[in-house]
């Protein structure tokens, strides 16, 4: 330590505690001036990526409106009439919860889906937001959103090579999504 | 000026944090499955190590040796904090994909070992090379992990396909047991290479 030599007045647990206190107040300060500066385009920027994403599911949409009483549910908005609906959706992956943003038409076929949150292997199980295992799911109903093994079967999703739990969750997710909607709908 | 080059590449062979020192290998095994994952985690710990060390050069004076550790992990967990903040507002794509990886940045072994072991003995200019070059001896490192692992596990580097299509990758090195066993091969290699070195050097 450069500062060589403390008294045994300097080392008094007083003297310990404020200089730690002072590291952390000065931390503090520093922490909440920049919250204070970046704080406000956080959130538009939060905004603009989650419209982003959600045109990116239904890239057809004009724009997005909110669904009254239902958390977090959009529908996709096209000359006036509703083209699809955007929900979230929640499963348990490998490695947690595997969070998901999911496009559904009102009769219930999958559009896309987009992975917002996991704690899956990476170079495994995270593929499930890419293709070619994404490109599975468009145009599927919910009872075809079942996870094989089988290369032939060509009705369901396959499986991703050492990560059929991951896989299995994410086809559970976008399932209960789809169930959802259709509920919410009648499946019209 | 030849002083400063010499705190600066110490870092990238002789001292090199992962294969030398051994130090902060958890990440190098977590975080390499790709190269882009590798190099980008490596960025970080890069500009986060070279603040933090002229941060904590700068208040060495200030801290009472019984508080220093706490002190320099508050230091660490500032900065962090404050990169992550940015990121958020003016970088979200990049924020998004460093994911939890920004925050484990606190803990690296490597950062509160260089403040500990140089910056709180050194004045700032040093301290800043000693980061830079630390950070870039830790960010080489990863990059070679991950392109190794993304190549001969995944086919692929940086996203693009180079192996042939009927390369059939073994899954092992994507997995961590496989980091294991390829960072074992590479801090021989690196042994062997700093050996060479000293030897020729005599």
């Amino acid at each position: 330590m450069s500062a060589g030599h403390h008294d045994e007045k300097n080392n008094s647990i007083f003297k310990i505690a404020t200089n730690l206190a002072a590291a952390c107040l000065v931390s503090g300060i520093i922490i909440a001036g920049v919250y204070f500066i970046t704080a406000d385009a956080a959130a538009q920027k939060a905004v603009d990526l989650k419209n982003a994403a959600m045109k990116a599911l239904v890239q057809d949409a004009e724009k997005f409106n909110p669904v009254e009483g239902k958390e977090g549910w959009f529908t996709a908005q096209k000359g006036g009439k509703t083209i699809a609906y955007v929900v979230p959706s929640e499963s348990k992956g490998f490695g947690g919860s595997i969070k998901m943003l999911v496009a559904v038409t009102g009769d219930g076929k999958v559009l896309s889906y987009d992975i917002t949150a996991h704690n899956e292997t990476p170079g495994l199980g995270d593929k499930a937001n890419q293709e070619p295992f994404k490109g599975q799911f468009k145009g599927k109903k919910a009872e075809n959103l079942k996870v094989v093994k089988d290369p032939s079967d060509k009705e369901n999703i396959q499986a991703m090579t050492g990560a059929t739990i991951s896989s299995r969750a994410v086809a559970n997710g976008v399932k209960k999504a789809v169930e959802e909607v259709v509920e919410f709908t009648g499946g019209k | 000026m030849k002083e400063l080059w010499d705190i600066y590449k110490k870092g990238i062979i002789l001292e090199n944090p992962i294969f030398v020192l051994a130090l902060s290998l958890c990440p190098a095994l977590a975080v390499t499955s790709t190269a882009l994952n590798a190099l980008t985690m490596g960025l970080t710990v890069l500009f986060v190590i070279t603040a933090n060390n002229v941060a904590v050069s700068l208040i060495r004076n200030f801290v009472n040796p019984k508080v220093r550790v706490p002190v320099y992990i508050v230091s660490i967990a500032t900065i962090v904090t404050v990169v992550q903040l940015l990121l958020q507002a003016y970088f979200p794509l990049l924020y998004k994909a460093l994911g939890i990886y920004l925050a484990l940045v606190v803990v690296f072994a490597i950062i509160l070992a260089r403040a500990e072991v140089f910056a709180s003995k050194n004045n700032v200019i040093r301290s800043f090379f000693d980061g830079l070059g630390m950070g870039s001896g830790f960010a080489l490192a990863m990059v070679l992990i991950g392109t190794i692992r993304e190549i001969l596990g995944a086919g692929s580097f940086f996203g693009i396909k180079v192996m042939p299509a009927s390369y059939d990758a073994p899954l092992m090195l994507i997995l961590p047991a496989g980091a294991f066993i390829l960072i074992g091969y590479l801090v021989g290699g690196c042994k062997m290479l700093v050996q060479y070195i000293e030897k020729s050097k005599a």
